[in-house]
């Protein structure tokens, strides 16, 4: 049988709501697949597009960045700068002809953990039917 | 001296290659550091290679040299040392530029078996990039001129490797392949170190004692690059020594400090002359410019090309990447070379070539140079 | 309509009696234009302050051997200018400097911005062999006719951006016919009005903008669409970015010369990009190999990321590039589409913040899953 494909999320998490959010998902006992490989960050206006990038190019089938929802920020207004950024380097993708739906940011507070066990489980699958990413593979870049 | 000779199938590159995968094959080595073509088919980039699979599309002497080997082995080994056992296979300015960078801590030569060849020389980028196509044809006559019997200078090869004295020079790598002289017919193993003889012994390599034909093919090219050298480091004296003339040479430069960059010995993280030190009120410039009535901006272009020069004369191996890279097509390595050969000539020092050499400034004698001392 | 200074002479020395009139009444302390530099006809930029020097000065000579933006920022990078100084630069080099403004990395005061309506430059590689002065009769009828100029860079050649944004005075080139004998300057602020006071020439009222300026504006989109065409950028994908940058030789050339990469150490050159030798192990296992140095794609990626919100389209990157990369063409294409999203022309108005420094609530919720 041929290895089923599981992708790999690389998630960047803002301390105050989304990964707060995984915890409850946690601890709430929520199943949702394991894909995804969580990085703590202070803000989601920490996660500089180079971070994106890297991870990308490194291999990560897919990048989620995920803050409080506008309005909520720990740092009164981290996450709406963290929009535009993200904004902007999705720009670069599509511009680029690469696949920015590997690209996803979501707010998810941290009463929220069935939601970030949704929006974990309900990516995944997209990134399963979009296969892996041709990064991975590639020695040249 | 003992080689092991090997008869060329099909040419001298899938020979090589060959007995690189066997290498692998045997488990002598986890990987190798060698260039590749890249997937434009225009160039050649440095691979970390481990897959068996990948040497299909490697060069063991690539018609250019896009990155300065000695580059890449450093960043694989700044770090420290690799836990695999690698070889590296460099042009020979490449390894010299290796061995300079191990003494300024910046590559870490444990575990890396070292392999050089006999060079040619690489076709300047610029020429290259018109028709890579037509390059690689241009580059198999530059190796037929270079084997055959009687070799031939060849006027495609950039100027600093026309000038290059040391093509052969293998004193500091475990293994040396010889090409000269053998009309490409043979491809001898010249080993220097007892862990290359295990090599050979593990492969089953009989050694051989007839270095004639190469080494009359060294001699006859040793003679043309030194002639060729003498000849080009006198026409430039008349155009380049001198301040105004310096100036000259050097005015057109648009600080761009690529020369710098793709320096494989100008290995600090940040240049001096990128630093803060060198940004100054406008006052400075302004000040400089009414002494003068007019100043070029940025002032201290020749500053930072003569301190680059006394820098890094004494470990300029002569590879030429400076001049291939320059925008301004500023004749910097061929320059250098005219300072490197008598700087490094003070110190009786020859940049790379040995590892056991210090670097001539990190010692000193009590009594000497008395000749720079005012009475 | 705005006023406009007429003098009877080429437009070059128009240009030249005019900052010789501004050094000698010392209404400015210096000139900051290019200046010939060699017999062969090389240019650099300069620092003038002595009037008589002004005669190498070649403020229209087609090429631009620097970004002056990044020059510029150099000089009042530390303090402003205590005291004025007429620069002569071209609308793209002006808009960079405005950029590098808005970054803290300069100051506009007391510099007086003289610009042109600008006809393109010739690649730094026809300045080595010194073809340019052959060129000029050729460039200055085309100037005249308002064309897009043959053998001026494929940068130039798009560029839409050729009216100065900000500056103070504009010497007016782009389907002027008689720039051979007329020098027309268009006083763009009542700083350049003071300025000129007390200089002989005609003062008349016309329209900067033409019917030539518009047919070459129309012109270059064309040959904009032409260049994005050619290069495909759109359909590149992981593929072709990497068939496209894959002969970069890592020299880092396009961001020392790029006037949006201001950062006095590179995130790139840092040691943050240093590897151990066990992330190159964690790749091996992973890919069987890897290029050495690792990072090229990235980095050009991360670049792009990083300036495209101010990408002025200058062109520097292609420029000086060894490995010949596309690197303009491919930035002005990224670099526009980014900055349709933000509404935002870069260096065009110094009071306009920069996108990714300013928000508004509600916003892009288009790129929110």
């Amino acid at each position: 049988m041929k290895d089923e494909f599981k992708p790999r999320i690389i998630g960047f998490l803002c301390n105050w709501c989304s990964y707060a959010g995984a915890d409850l998902a946690g601890t709430s006992r929520l199943q949702y697949p394991p894909s995804l490989l969580p990085i703590r960050v202070m803000c989601s206006s920490r996660v500089d597009p180079l971070f994106v990038i890297s991870a990308f190019l490194r291999g990560a089938d897919a990048v989620l960045i995920a803050g409080c929802h506008p309005g909520d920020c720990h740092y009164q207004e981290g996450n709406y700068y963290a929009r535009r950024r993200f904004a902007c380097v999705r720009k670069v993708f599509e511009t680029l002809g690469m696949e920015s739906d590997r690209l996803r940011l979501s707010w998810i507070s941290a009463s929220e953990g069935p939601r970030f066990a949704n929006v974990i489980t309900e990516y995944t699958e997209k990134i399963k039917k979009m296969g892996p990413n041709p990064a991975k593979k590639n020695i040249f870049l | 001296m003992k080689v092991a000779k090997i008869k060329v199938k099909d040419n001298i590159e899938k020979t090589v290659l060959s007995f690189l995968r066997e290498t692998i094959d045997k488990k002598l080595f986890d990987a190798i550091l060698i260039p590749m073509m890249v997937p434009a088919g225009d160039s050649y980039a440095w691979v970390l290679a481990q897959d068996k699979s990948l040497l299909d599309g490697a060069y063991y002497l690539p018609p250019i040299m896009s990155v300065q080997g000695a580059k890449a082995l450093s960043s694989v080994t700044k770090g420290g040392k690799v836990n695999k056992r690698v070889a590296a296979i460099m042009r020979p300015c490449e390894i010299r530029a290796a061995i300079e960078l191990s003494k300024l801590n910046q590559i870490e030569l444990e575990n890396i078996f070292l392999i050089s060849m006999d060079c040619p020389g690489a076709l300047p980028l610029k020429d290259w990039l018109k028709d890579p196509k037509r390059g690689v044809d241009v580059f198999k006559k530059v190796i037929q001129h270079f084997v055959d019997e009687e070799p031939k200078p060849d006027k495609s090869v950039r100027p600093a490797c026309a000038i290059c004295h040391r093509f052969s020079d293998s004193d500091a790598v475990d293994l040396h392949i010889g090409i000269l002289g053998t009309e490409g017919e043979d491809i001898l193993f010249i080993p220097h170190s007892t862990q290359a003889e295990a090599i050979f012994a593990e492969l089953g390599l009989s050694l051989n004692e007839n270095l004639s034909r190469w080494q009359k093919g060294v001699d006859e090219v040793l003679k043309q690059r030194k002639k060729k050298r003498a000849q080009v480091q006198e026409e430039l004296k008349s155009t380049v020594v001198g301040f105004d003339k310096l100036l000259d040479t050097f005015s057109n430069c648009i600080n761009c400090h690529i020369c710098q960059s793709v320096c494989p010995i100008c290995y600090c993280r940040q240049c001096y002359f990128d630093s803060d030190k060198v940004k100054h009120p406008p006052d400075d410039y302004l000040m400089r410019a009414e002494s003068k009535g007019n100043i070029s901006l940025l002032p201290d272009k020749i500053l930072f090309h003569l301190g680059r020069m006394s820098h890094m004369a004494l470990s300029c191996v002569g590879c030429g990447a400076c001049e291939d890279a320059c925008p301004m097509s500023i004749k910097v390595a061929q320059i250098f070379s005219l300072i490197a050969d008598r700087s490094q000539g003070l110190f009786n020092y020859i940049a790379g070539k040995s590892i056991e050499e210090p670097l001539p400034m990190r010692v000193y004698e009590d009594d000497e140079f008395h000749e720079v001392e005012s009475p | 309509m705005s006023s406009v200074l007429k003098l009877s002479r080429s437009a070059e020395e128009g240009l030249r009696e005019l900052l010789k009139f501004l050094l000698e009444k010392k209404r400015v302390k210096a000139v900051f234009t290019l200046c010939k530099i060699k017999k062969n006809g090389t240019v650099s930029y300069s620092l003038i302050t002595d009037a008589d020097m002004l005669k190498d000065a070649l403020p229209l000579f087609p090429l631009m051997p620097q970004n002056a933006g990044k020059l510029l920022s150099r000089l009042t990078l530390k303090e402003h200018l205590a005291e004025p100084i007429a620069a002569v630069v071209r609308p793209c080099e002006l808009r960079a400097f405005i950029e590098l403004v808005k970054r803290e990395q300069g100051s506009l005061e007391n510099f007086i911005f003289i610009s042109t309506t600008c006809p393109g430059t010739y690649p730094l590689e026809m300045s080595v062999n010194g073809d340019i002065s052959k060129k000029l009769p050729e460039y200055e009828e085309d100037v005249k006719k308002g064309n897009v100029i043959s053998d001026t860079r494929p940068i130039c050649k798009a560029c839409e951006h050729f009216m100065p944004y900000s500056a103070d005075m504009t010497v007016a080139l782009i389907g002027e016919k008689d720039i051979d004998k007329n020098c027309e300057i268009f006083l763009n602020t009542e700083k350049a009005e003071k300025l000129i006071e007390g200089m002989d020439g005609e003062l008349v009222e016309r329209e900067l903008e033409t019917e030539e300026v518009k047919n070459l504006r129309s012109k270059r989109q064309e040959e904009k669409r032409k260049l994005f065409e050619e290069i495909n950028v759109e359909g590149l994908g992981l593929s072709g970015l990497v068939e496209t940058f894959g002969r970069c030789i890592g020299c880092h050339g396009c961001s020392r010369v790029c006037p949006i990469c201001y950062c006095v150490l590179c995130d790139f050159d840092s040691r943050d990009y240093e590897n151990e030798p066990s992330t190159y192990e964690s790749e091996l296992k992973k890919r069987g190999g890897v290029r050495v140095p690792p990072n090229t794609v990235l980095y050009h990626l991360g670049r792009l990321t990083h300036v495209s919100v101010s990408c002025v389209g200058c062109g520097m990157c292609t420029d000086v590039c060894p490995a010949d990369i596309p690197l303009s063409t491919i930035f002005l294409k990224v670099g526009e589409e980014v900055q349709k999203i933000f509404n935002y022309i870069p260096g065009k108005d110094v009071e306009e913040a920069i996108p990714l420094n300013k928000f508004e609530k509600d916003e892009f919720t288009e790129v929110e899953d």
